[in-house]
């Protein structure tokens, strides 16, 4: 047993930091947001040309075959500034369906995401569901040797920016991921803002006609798919949420220690250390359960599942006590959109809102 | 990374558990098990037992006649015991006083206590707090004073654990009023047969005799008696601290708990009572993943790193939220209490037979974040310590 992470590992968590310290700044941040574009392009090309795009994808479509354990690494570090770039929907769950199915453009589409030239995003989630997606009502259905897809799919993530789409669908009496150009006629779509500064889309697919080809899985391997890319998401955004944390309690004790209030520093009254000693507490036990989780998934263990809902259900809890504590500890400040530490709570609220929230993986736990 | 054991611990683990089910004391398992009181014999018996193994000193070099295992061995070791429903060894002798001695001890009283530890041939009771020196150890005031080649000694201690079966007890005490209060700290021995050493027992919530008060009256203690330097207790007593906190990492009694505590649950039909026990599941799973982190760090790096200062709070919450949800699950039953000592009812009350017992732990261990520096003191060090508050 060895839970030190190897060279390699704090060389790319390094890297990473280096560029979240000095590139992205909470003025740099404010700008994407004000953009209206969910992401800069910029930053993208960036991530392409310093290889982080290729991080989880196998070796032989061109990726660097990495597994939960770096792209763990790489969100944490994400979370401290809330980097806002696609990376979730794109990389790691359109990246590993695509990267992991038996579809002919596969190395093709591979290298068009990694070169950051190509978004994707995973509509799997529709109108009147809540956390249980696995019976989609939109459907495809066979035309000669085309598919016809009818249907909406919401809360696409970077759905507005995405140039193509991974579809869950009904098909006959069969579940299918299919892929589909955003521009093909009959699909349209809206765009919404999210509440973490990112953006969402609502599709709606009437009588969208794509080649067979098109279907990137089918049943069985569809479903285990989705699951897989979900299981692997939901790793990441906890990974995310415990940067977040780690930046909310580093925060606070900075501002309670320059903050004079009584004629002393806040952070010298003892009830306000015990609340930045649970904020520190949670997080270690968010880091313990992220830990058990990402082992597991990186060895495949059968008990993965479960792990990753124990650490769902964890940051769900741990995530909003933490940035709730920061938010009261900074005082008026920590209500204010101008300073940074209230966007940790916004980031929180929508991390648990994300596949499956606390209250669902303690039920499926 | 890499989060499984070795074939060699795993291999070294089996080695432990077959000697649990063939050699250990069965009626001490079984009384553990119901979560009925041990007697003196029941603990001498299970500490003999161990010992003739050759593994008491679980947690010693083999140059002082211990195991000379790994933390990995040790931690194995430790929460196979849990597992299986043994009861912990105690900790005063082998895990506190043993090291102290073998470290700052000289080649005579070495040669004088080590074996008698190893093979349990005394009982030794821990002499820190007193009645005016709780979380504030430092201010402790029992006395020592040089009298030709004895020290006379004056005070009290308290909530000395089982110093009503000790031979021997070791005290922190005051030889000198200095400035710096921890400087004027001693580490000394005491015979509990002294004349002058009077105990008095101290009966906790739950109706058990497990602690007391021990009273000196000018004690004569032999200077030999005195470890290591006059003055250094202090280092000497935070070095016993960093020891006895490895013990904590390990949650295998804790797994059985609430393995039982699952078993109770599942029939009751109980919903928001199974959400509860979910939740200490995942608490207690992240508590062990956090003793696995510890234990790899002091492994690869030799020292434990900042996770692990975590783990006496988390720990002692998980195992109070423990006893509070059986006494849950017993319902109204957890209403009938055994009396006072030559009052208990004679039959067993109606009502799930864990009942009493579960009520009785869930006393007993309100203790547990107030005992081994009290959770507010252990966030106070967190607060100094790791987030430089």
């Amino acid at each position: 047993m060895d839970l030190n992470f190897s060279d390699e590992q704090k060389m790319l968590r390094e890297e990473i930091q280096k560029f979240c310290m000095s590139d992205y700044t909470f003025e740099k941040r404010e700008e994407i947001i004000k953009s209206g574009e969910g992401f800069d392009r910029d930053v993208w090309k960036l991530f392409s040309e310093l290889g982080w795009l290729s991080l989880p994808f196998n070796e032989d479509s061109g990726g660097f075959g990495c597994g939960p354990v770096e792209l763990s690494i790489l969100f944490e570090e994400f979370g401290k500034v809330l980097v806002l770039e696609p990376y979730l929907s794109t990389v790691v769950l359109s990246g590993y369906i695509i990267d992991n199915s038996s579809f002919s453009r596969r190395v093709e589409f591979v290298e068009a995401i990694t070169s950051g030239n190509k978004h994707v995003s995973l509509a799997y989630i529709e109108p009147n569901q809540n956390f249980d997606h696995a019976d989609p009502e939109t459907s495809a259905v066979n035309d000669g040797n085309n598919i016809i897809i009818n249907g909406k799919k919401s809360l696409v993530l970077n759905g507005g920016n995405a140039d193509d789409l991974i579809v869950w669908v009904s098909y006959h009496d069969k579940k299918a991921l299919i892929l589909i150009d955003k521009e093909q006629t009959g699909l349209s779509s809206i765009e919404f803002p999210t509440v973490d500064g990112q953006t969402c889309a609502e599709i709606s697919f009437k009588d969208v006609s794509v080649s067979k080809d098109s279907i990137l899985a089918i049943d069985e391997e569809a479903e285990a798919l989705l699951n897989e890319a979900i299981n692997l998401a939901t790793l990441c955004v906890s990974a995310e949420s415990i940067g977040c944390m780690t930046a909310c309690y580093m925060k606070t004790i900075e501002y309670t220690k320059g903050r004079q209030q009584f004629g002393q520093p806040i952070s010298k009254f003892q009830v306000l250390q015990h609340r930045m000693v649970d904020m520190f507490m949670e997080t270690e036990v968010c880091k313990s359960l992220l830990y058990k989780a990402m082992l597991e998934c990186d060895s495949k263990q059968d008990t993965k599942s479960k792990s990753v809902s124990a650490l769902k259900y964890q940051i769900g809890t741990s995530g909003r006590l933490v940035s709730q504590e920061a938010v009261q500890l900074h005082g008026g400040m920590g209500v204010s959109d101008e300073m940074l530490i209230g966007h940790y709570l916004k980031k929180l609220v929508a991390i648990d809102a994300l596949f499956g929230n606390s209250d669902y993986h303690l039920n499926k736990y | 990374m890499e989060i499984s054991f070795t074939d060699k611990d795993l291999e070294f683990r089996n080695e432990i558990r077959s000697w649990i089910e063939n050699d250990y004391p069965k009626h001490v398992k079984e009384k553990q098990d119901k979560g009925e009181a041990l007697t003196k014999e029941d603990i001498t018996d299970f500490h003999k037992a161990i010992a003739a193994k050759g593994w008491m000193g679980f947690n010693w070099p083999t140059e002082y006649g211990g195991t000379g295992w790994t933390s990995t061995q040790i931690y194995i070791f430790q929460k196979e015991f849990g597992l299986a429903g043994c009861p912990p060894i105690l900790p005063f002798g082998v895990a506190m006083v043993g090291p102290v001695i073998y470290t700052f001890g000289n080649e005579e009283q070495k040669k004088r206590f080590l074996p008698d530890i190893l093979n349990f041939n005394t009982w030794w009771s821990q002499g820190y707090s007193e009645p005016g020196s709780g979380s504030d150890l430092a201010s402790l005031s029992t006395k020592a004073v040089k009298e030709g080649d004895h020290y006379i000694v004056n005070g009290s201690k308290t909530w000395t654990t089982l110093a009503q079966h000790s031979d021997w007890i070791f005290n922190l005490v005051r030889t000198e009023t200095t400035e710096k209060r921890q400087e004027g700290i001693s580490f000394l021995l005491i015979d509990m047969k002294s004349p002058g050493v009077e105990v008095e027992p101290i009966i906790t919530i739950d109706g058990a005799h497990e602690v007391n008060t021990v009273f000196f009256t000018d004690v004569k203690v032999p200077a030999e008696n005195l470890i290591g330097e006059e003055g250094k207790g202090w280092t000497y007593a935070k070095f016993l601290l960093a020891n006895e906190r490895f013990g904590i990492a390990v949650v295998g009694a804790e797994i059985r708990q609430l393995n039982k505590l699952k078993e109770i649950v599942s029939k009751l039909n109980n919903s928001d009572l199974s959400r509860k026990v979910k939740k200490l599941e995942i608490d207690l799973s992240a508590l062990e993943m956090s003793g696995l982190r510890m234990l790899s760090d002091i492994e690869t790096k030799g020292h434990p790193g900042p996770e692990s200062s975590i783990l006496k709070i988390r720990g002692t919450e998980i195992q109070q939220r423990l006893t509070e949800l059986f006494v849950e699950a017993a319902g109204e039953h957890a209403l009938i209490y055994p009396g006072p000592k030559g009052h208990e009812a004679d039959s067993q009350p109606d009502g799930p037979d864990y009942a009493a017992k579960a009520l009785a732990k869930y006393l007993n261990y309100r203790k547990t974040s107030i005992y081994g520096g009290s959770n507010e003191i252990q966030k106070n060090i967190i607060a100094k310590m790791i987030l430089g508050l």
